[in-house]
């Protein structure tokens, strides 16, 4: 009897054993898979503070500008934890940004966490058995960036709102950066709720995020296009009567409502007029326009480390003739960022080639051994040397002769075009870019002071000061 | 045979990873003291001592068991003292009073077998215990399964699963027949007359007060779980399952719409990450844990499992995934299969109707409980607050578990009467 009940009772444990086995072999491949297939997944999800909690343990690397000069290093807490010092404050303060507890990072010690803190070396992989050599610090990352110019361009900016953006034409090189008003990074905690409800968004970094009308620099834009889909030449005439009649509707006018007479392209540029510039866009039509917008590249996104927002560019297919003539001189819908005007006046400064705008030229370990190099590349080719060459020659013209002037520097051909851009805000912008030397252009430039009015009196001297010094 | 000789070198080896873990969170935190090598001269001498006692006792129970209960401890203590070193001294003195309770209870229970005349009376003391929690529960850390009587607070659930096995195997060993046979067909089910199933019933009852009173979902699951297992296994109808499955699918249906409670939980492991930061939270960090671990862990002390609410009790599995990786935590699950496995072929080898059921009984509780808390912390399962055996920070659960391996232990034992 007994081995009977037994029998049965060991069939069906049999059963039950085998299913439970089989439970926890199933559990054993999902651990897996979590802890394998998805880790880094769930590493580097944003809400995982084990990154900024471990990285708070490791001695940061420094940031450091082409010269190495140190822009931010860390420091002992007290506390066995580091915190960051920035030594220029709230010069560099967009570019490098701020190392919080509390509300995060931005800037480069947001975008290269992982270098600063070595937490992404390839090394870490092997999880604790790196233990045995210890990381005790992270990687230095060297920028591009050229501190004393950086300075010098913060305190060009006076107490105005703007931003100003140079760049190294032939390399895409970003030499300064600088975005009004800044902020103290190194304490971020402290000022965090002022910084953060101000009406001027002084953490918003204007040279790539800031959204304005370019105003007449883009018309250097509409000379190329025109001159390379050869709707006029060099000696063209174009006659400026001081307004410009469009439809039945419109009318464009000149600023100050003078008539600029009978002139030809060069000239038109030099004194800005709006009437030649607005007949020319209507010459051009909106595809050609539309097409010009994407060969200078707008739609499309820079792919180094630079956080841009993408330009605002007008839908050209159902736009009416007026705001087309608009657009042709900067105004109407159309918006963008210092950054980009930077990048249109490099393009003429070298031969028409865009090279990709980056910050960061290198990373090295704590002893020097060099990790990663970062190097130049082209962003985009819209326009051919010749033509090139002859939009740089026109704004040497618009520096010696016309509204840029106040950017001339005695010995050094400076080549610029301002904008005067309107806005609802206010006053209008007051825009400059440019390049020098205009015959080997080592620095090209785009400076926007907000609501500062003319750009040829607010904008061109600031560019004056920095390609000074950058050039001495 | 030499089985003894081998559970002395087990032992030792065992012993040695427990202490390995606990110097090496005391080198890695700079706190080598006193206390930590009183602990681990004294936790290795006392395991030997147990094993020169039982054989002077006579026993000869699996020599598996002890082993692998004291890696499983030894990795435990190394977690409590990384994660909470202020409750590691009292964690240390329940591994006494556990390893204690395991050579006592390995004893009593040789006389299994004369115990299944009192069915009620474990029965009665199950139900005394689970209603003592139901009653004057109180809520410690989200789960009002506690007792507080003086000094003394312990979860009765886990003493009671002892009881409620032993209850359930002798009440099966007798009625089996009735359970097998005499059924009537409800559509598509064999029951048997409702008046044979009332304690089945009574017990399935009792799950379900525990569950929508004391919000104790762990307890319930695994109370019901084991008397539908059980009936199983003495009847052998796979009616009992279906109708247990189909009974705990109707049962989730109503609770998922009745209560918040169990909405919550089962929501947030369909899809965690719509409120992570809410009631989704702490699953979310577990899951941060085990990812950040990777294969080979952060290593001791390295990690950052203390951003995990209550990780120390029901979410050290998590912790031990990010310190020690997949490699460590595979390990522990891999440790349990083994026991588990040897829990169930004591079970098989056992050669009395009622020492089988009882085995298999607490074959079945270990395995539901490992399955329920690895497969909560991991999100392959919904979460059931319930601890882990042996590793768990906790008086009640050392203390019973190690009652529970003295119990098979002594049913493991093949002693010549029995032949």
């Amino acid at each position: 009897m007994h081995s009977n009940i037994q029998d049965k009772f060991r069939s069906s444990i049999r059963r039950v054993a085998f299913f439970f086995v089989s439970i926890l072999v199933m559990l054993f491949i999902y651990l897996s898979y979590i802890q394998i297939y998805q880790s880094n997944f769930l590493v580097s999800h944003p809400l995982n503070r084990r990154t900024t909690e471990a990285s708070r343990m490791v001695e940061h690397g420094k940031i450091l500008d082409r010269h190495k000069d140190i822009l931010a290093y860390s420091v002992s807490d007290g506390a066995g934890g580091y915190k960051r010092q920035y030594p220029y404050g709230s010069i560099t303060s967009h570019i490098i940004g701020y190392d919080s507890l509390q509300y995060g990072k931005s800037g480069i010690e947001a975008s290269h966490a992982g270098y600063l803190s070595g937490l992404s070396n390839p090394e870490r992989r092997l999880g604790s058995i790196t233990h045995l050599w210890d990381i005790k610090s992270g990687n230095n990352v060297i920028l591009t960036l050229d501190a004393s110019l950086q300075e010098i361009a913060y305190k060009a900016l006076g107490t105005n709102r703007g931003a100003i953006v140079a760049i190294s034409p032939h390399t895409g090189e970003i030499l300064l950066l600088v975005s009004k008003p800044g902020f103290d990074p190194n304490n971020i905690d402290r000022d965090w709720q002022s910084l953060s409800q101000s009406d001027v968004s002084p953490l918003l970094n204007r040279a790539v995020q800031g959204l304005y009308p370019p105003g007449s620099i883009i018309k250097t834009m509409v000379a190329e296009t025109a001159l390379t889909e050869k709707r006029i030449n060099l000696k063209s005439n174009f006659n400026c009567s001081g307004s410009l009649k469009i439809g039945t509707d419109y009318t464009l006018n000149e600023s100050n409502y003078t008539a600029h007479g009978n002139i030809d392209l060069e000239e038109a540029l030099a004194v800005s007029c709006n009437i030649t510039f607005g007949t020319l866009s209507l010459q051009l039509g909106r595809d050609k326009m539309a097409n010009m917008f994407e060969k200078y590249g707008f739609n499309k996104l820079l792919t180094s480390d630079v956080p841009e927002v993408p330009s605002r560019i007008p839908s050209f297919s159902r736009m009416g003739d007026g705001d087309l003539a608009q657009t042709g001189i900067g105004q109407g819908s159309l918006l963008v960022t210092p950054l980009r005007m930077a990048m249109l006046a490099s393009c003429y400064a070298n031969n028409g080639t865009i090279m990709q705008p980056y910050m960061v030229k290198q990373i090295t370990a704590p002893d020097g051994t060099v990790i990663k190099n970062f190097h130049e590349e082209e962003f985009s080719s819209p326009v051919n040397s010749q033509i090139a060459k002859q939009i740089q020659q026109m704004m040497v013209t618009v520096v010696n002769n016309g509204t840029g002037s106040a950017a001339r520097i005695s010995g050094i051909s400076v080549a610029g075009k301002t904008g005067t851009a309107e806005n609802p805000l206010g006053n209008p912008h007051a825009w400059f870019i440019g390049f020098a030397p205009a015959d080997n252009p080592q620095i090209a430039i785009a400076v926007i002071v907000e609501n500062g009015g003319s750009g040829g009196q607010v904008a061109a001297p600031i560019a004056r000061k920095i390609l000074e010094q950058a050039l001495r | 045979m030499n089985l003894a000789h081998y559970e002395l070198r087990l032992l030792a080896l065992a012993s040695l990873i427990g202490i390995t873990g606990l110097f090496a969170v005391g080198f890695a935190t700079n706190s080598i003291n006193n206390m930590l090598f009183i602990v681990s001269v004294c936790f290795l001498f006392i395991v030997i001592a147990v094993h020169f006692l039982q054989k002077k006792l006579g026993h000869s129970g699996d020599p598996l068991l002890l082993p692998l209960a004291v890696v499983l401890i030894g990795i435990g203590l190394t977690m409590v003292l990384r994660l909470k070193p202020t409750l590691f001294v009292m964690q240390s003195l329940w591994v006494l009073v556990g390893l204690i309770a395991f050579v006592i209870s390995a004893a009593f229970f040789r006389r299994l077998e004369q115990f299944a005349q009192y069915k009620y009376l474990w029965g009665i003391m199950g139900i005394i215990l689970l209603l003592t929690a139901i009653l004057f529960g109180v809520d410690i850390g989200g789960n009002k399964n506690w007792v507080i009587v003086g000094p003394i607070r312990f979860q009765p659930s886990e003493f009671a699963k002892i009881f409620i096995v032993l209850f359930l195997a002798s009440y099966l060993t007798e009625r089996h027949e009735l359970l097998t046979f005499a059924t009537k067909r409800y559509g598509p089910f064999d029951i048997p007359h409702p008046r044979f199933i009332a304690p089945l019933l009574a017990i399935w009852g009792l799950a379900m007060v525990m569950f929508v009173l004391q919000r104790d979902l762990g307890s319930a699951l695994l109370f019901f779980g084991v008397t539908i297992v059980m009936t199983y296994m003495a009847s052998g109808r796979i009616g009992y399952i279906t109708l247990g499955v189909a009974l705990f699918l109707i049962g989730s249906f109503l609770c998922y719409k009745l209560y918040p409670h169990v909405r919550v939980r089962v929501d947030i492991w369909l899809n965690p990450w719509s409120d992570p930061n809410g009631t989704a939270f702490q699953i979310v960090q577990s899951l941060f844990a085990l990812g950040a671990g990777g294969v080979l862990g952060s290593g001791l002390t390295y990690g950052f499992p203390n951003l995990i609410p209550e990780v120390h009790t029901d979410f050290v599995f998590a912790a031990i995934g990010e310190e020690l990786g997949f490699m460590g935590a595979s390990a522990v699950l891999l440790f349990y299969l083994i026991l588990i496995y040897r829990f169930f072929s004591i079970a098989l080898k056992s050669p009395k109707p009622f020492s089988t059921l009882v085995a298999g009984g607490l074959a079945t509780a270990t395995a539901l409980q490992v399955f329920l808390i690895i497969g909560g912390v991991t999100k392959f399962f919904p979460l059931t607050g319930i601890t882990l055996p042996f590793i768990s920070y906790g008086g009640s659960s050392m203390v019973a578990n190690f009652i529970l391996l003295g119990l098979l232990s002594a049913i493991s034992e093949v002693r010549p009467d029995d032949a």
